[in-house]
């Protein structure tokens, strides 16, 4: 194991949204350039770790947040105390936009922005400072290519990103998390709302991806997890029960049994 | 019921049952179209008798020339424009204070007892009757202030009537915008501001505008609030001329101009004030008209 370089380091992390706790105590590595798994039930604090890495968890103005994020040994989150998120600018990483650039977020539900294909997806550069036309032209080519979207698209650019199917809206939006050229690439359970053709089109991305990217998959169907992570983490609770190797989540022997039960489905 | 053929038939026949959940369906379809006549005719009624004994004094000579003979005879210019630059000055102190105000609250504002004091105070300085708001413009805007009776300060007294009105209008426009529009954007690192103004505030302008309009039917057919501050019962001005008020002039409008001529002046023409509460109406029609039109022009520009 030469190529283990850590990506992101998470110390003790909690969160928590107006007194009632959606994490606590989270510790763990995300290497670099693999796809990480996360599975877990519902409201047991998934979405909330994805926001804690990006920092849009300082949107969520109900929310405290104690512990430490490190992306590449940067501090990109520190609190030592519960502290709300209000409190926290200037405390760690001093820009946040162009932080929340390094990484992209997918999130459940497809969203298309209400503009054209184009501009969805040439959003995000042009908000960072890229005006130039044909600089902006490759990018989107390159980012609907790697999105699985450019041939079903190309020839209708201009038209409006809301008009597309809701599997192509979802590869839209992967795309336009593509287009700010993120280190980071989060799923948020990108597959609840398409079909499976298109979730196993996604997926195929997704393996070509991890070479150039770390991809934290977040997915409530366990076996998405199995198909596609190299290591993956089972959150019950808001609190980390197991992490270890894919295969040894899955292979009925994890340490803790309530892993075995929710991986082999007695609960959850 | 075992034949097929059978069955089929009878799910054709009507039963009682069916019979009278026919009957009940049309009694209430009946009284639904009652209802909506009942609200429609004397609508009609009103606007074609104002119409109708208003027709010998309206003409366009009447839009135009001023009132003579002590407001009995001659045409009510100078109230009509009066109304106009009323309602535009108040709206170009209202709308911007409003909308951002709306954008504060709705956007950035959190969830404490300062903006909980806000929105309960906004809420009910909707409901304070004009003529509140009239010697609150009398004892700010013309006396404290020193602006003095002028359109400026009668314009003030209107703004301050219709602010939180358009305040609640656009707040509302705004909470319609998906929270996953602002949510994407935030993932992509796009700041607060730029995340509203490139995706907030175009997807609610239909709404917001819809709401502001309104408010220039509300402002121009308010008597009580420009009474005290701004509006005269005789102006003299050149005929048609459309520039022919200043700010801090004084100034005839025509909700003023009809409560004159129909309570203070002795022996005017019956057709006269008939013929300028259709102005007033017709102004207020054509206004929310174009409220309606622009409307629906954005509303085929939308895009979700």
């Amino acid at each position: 194991m030469v190529d283990n370089k850590i990506k992101i380091q998470v110390e003790n992390l909690g969160v928590s949204y107006g007194g009632k706790i959606a994490l606590k105590n989270l510790s763990m590595q995300i290497p670099a350039n693999e796809i990480f798994g996360i599975i877990g039930p519902a409201q047991s604090g998934k979405t909330t770790f994805l926001k804690a890495v990006n920092r849009t968890i300082d949107f969520v103005s109900e929310a405290s947040v104690k512990g430490k994020i490190l992306m590449d040994n940067e501090v990109i989150l520190n609190a030592d105390n519960s502290t709300p998120v209000t409190k926290l600018h200037g405390k760690g990483i001093r820009d946040l936009c162009s932080h929340r650039r390094r990484i992209g977020m997918v999130a459940p539900l497809p969203v298309g922005l209400p503009m054209t294909i184009f501009d969805n997806v040439s959003f995000a550069p042009r908000q960072s400072g890229k005006k130039k036309k044909d600089e902006l032209v490759h990018l989107v080519e390159r980012c609907l290519k790697q999105a699985a979207l450019w041939d079903e698209v190309k020839d209708r650019l201009n038209t409006l990103g809301t008009k597309l199917s809701g599997g192509q809206q979802q590869r839209l939006t992967i795309a336009r998390a593509l287009s700010h050229e993120p280190e980071v690439l989060c799923l948020d359970e990108f597959s609840i709302a398409i079909d499976p053709v298109t979730t196993m089109r996604i997926e195929d991305v997704l393996k070509e991806l991890q070479s150039e990217m770390t991809i934290i998959l977040v997915t409530n169907l366990v076996q998405q997890a199995r198909r596609l992570a190299k290591k993956t983490a089972f959150i019950f609770n808001g609190e980390l029960v197991e992490l270890d190797e894919t295969e040894k989540i899955f292979s009925g022997e994890a340490t803790d049994s309530r892993t075995n039960d929710f991986v082999s489905g007695i609960f959850g | 019921m075992s034949d097929p053929e059978q069955r089929n038939a009878s799910r054709f026949t009507q039963t009682n049952l069916v019979r009278k959940k026919l009957f009940c369906e049309k009694i209430a379809q009946f009284v639904i179209f009652l209802m909506t006549m009942a609200m429609v005719l004397p609508l009609l009624l009103i606007v074609g008798y104002l119409i109708y004994k208003a027709s010998p004094a309206l003409s366009l000579d009447f839009l135009f020339d001023l009132p003579r003979r002590g407001m009995r005879d001659g045409g009510i210019w100078p109230a009509l424009l009066g109304t106009v630059y009323l309602v535009v000055v108040s709206l170009i102190i209202a709308a911007p204070i409003g909308v951002l105000a709306a954008v504060y609250l709705n956007e950035y504002a959190k969830e404490n007892w300062f903006t909980r004091i806000i929105n309960l105070a906004v809420i009910n300085l909707a409901g304070v009757p004009s003529i509140v708001h009239a010697l609150f413009g009398l004892g700010a805007f013309v006396l404290f202030a020193g602006i003095g009776r002028s359109i400026l300060a009668a314009s003030l007294t209107l703004a301050v009537m219709t602010l939180p009105v358009i305040i609640a209008s656009t707040k509302e426009a705004l909470s319609a915008v998906p929270m996953a529009f602002r949510e994407a954007c935030w993932n992509m690192g796009v700041s607060r501001w730029k995340t509203i103004r490139s995706v907030v505030l175009p997807n609610s302008i239909s709404g917001i505008l819809t709401g502001i309009i309104l408010q220039v039917s509300r402002a121009a057919g308010e008597t009580a609030p420009i009474m005290f501050t701004g509006a005269v019962f005789y102006k003299a001005i050149e005929k048609g001329d459309v520039f022919a008020y200043g700010l801090l002039d004084q100034c005839m409008a025509l909700a003023m101009h009809l409560f004159t001529i129909s309570t203070q002046v002795p022996n005017v023409d019956e057709a006269i004030p008939f013929a300028t509460a259709v102005v007033l109406l017709g102004t207020v029609l054509v206004v929310n008209a174009a409220a309606i039109v622009l409307r629906i022009i954005i509303r085929t520009h939308k895009k979700w």
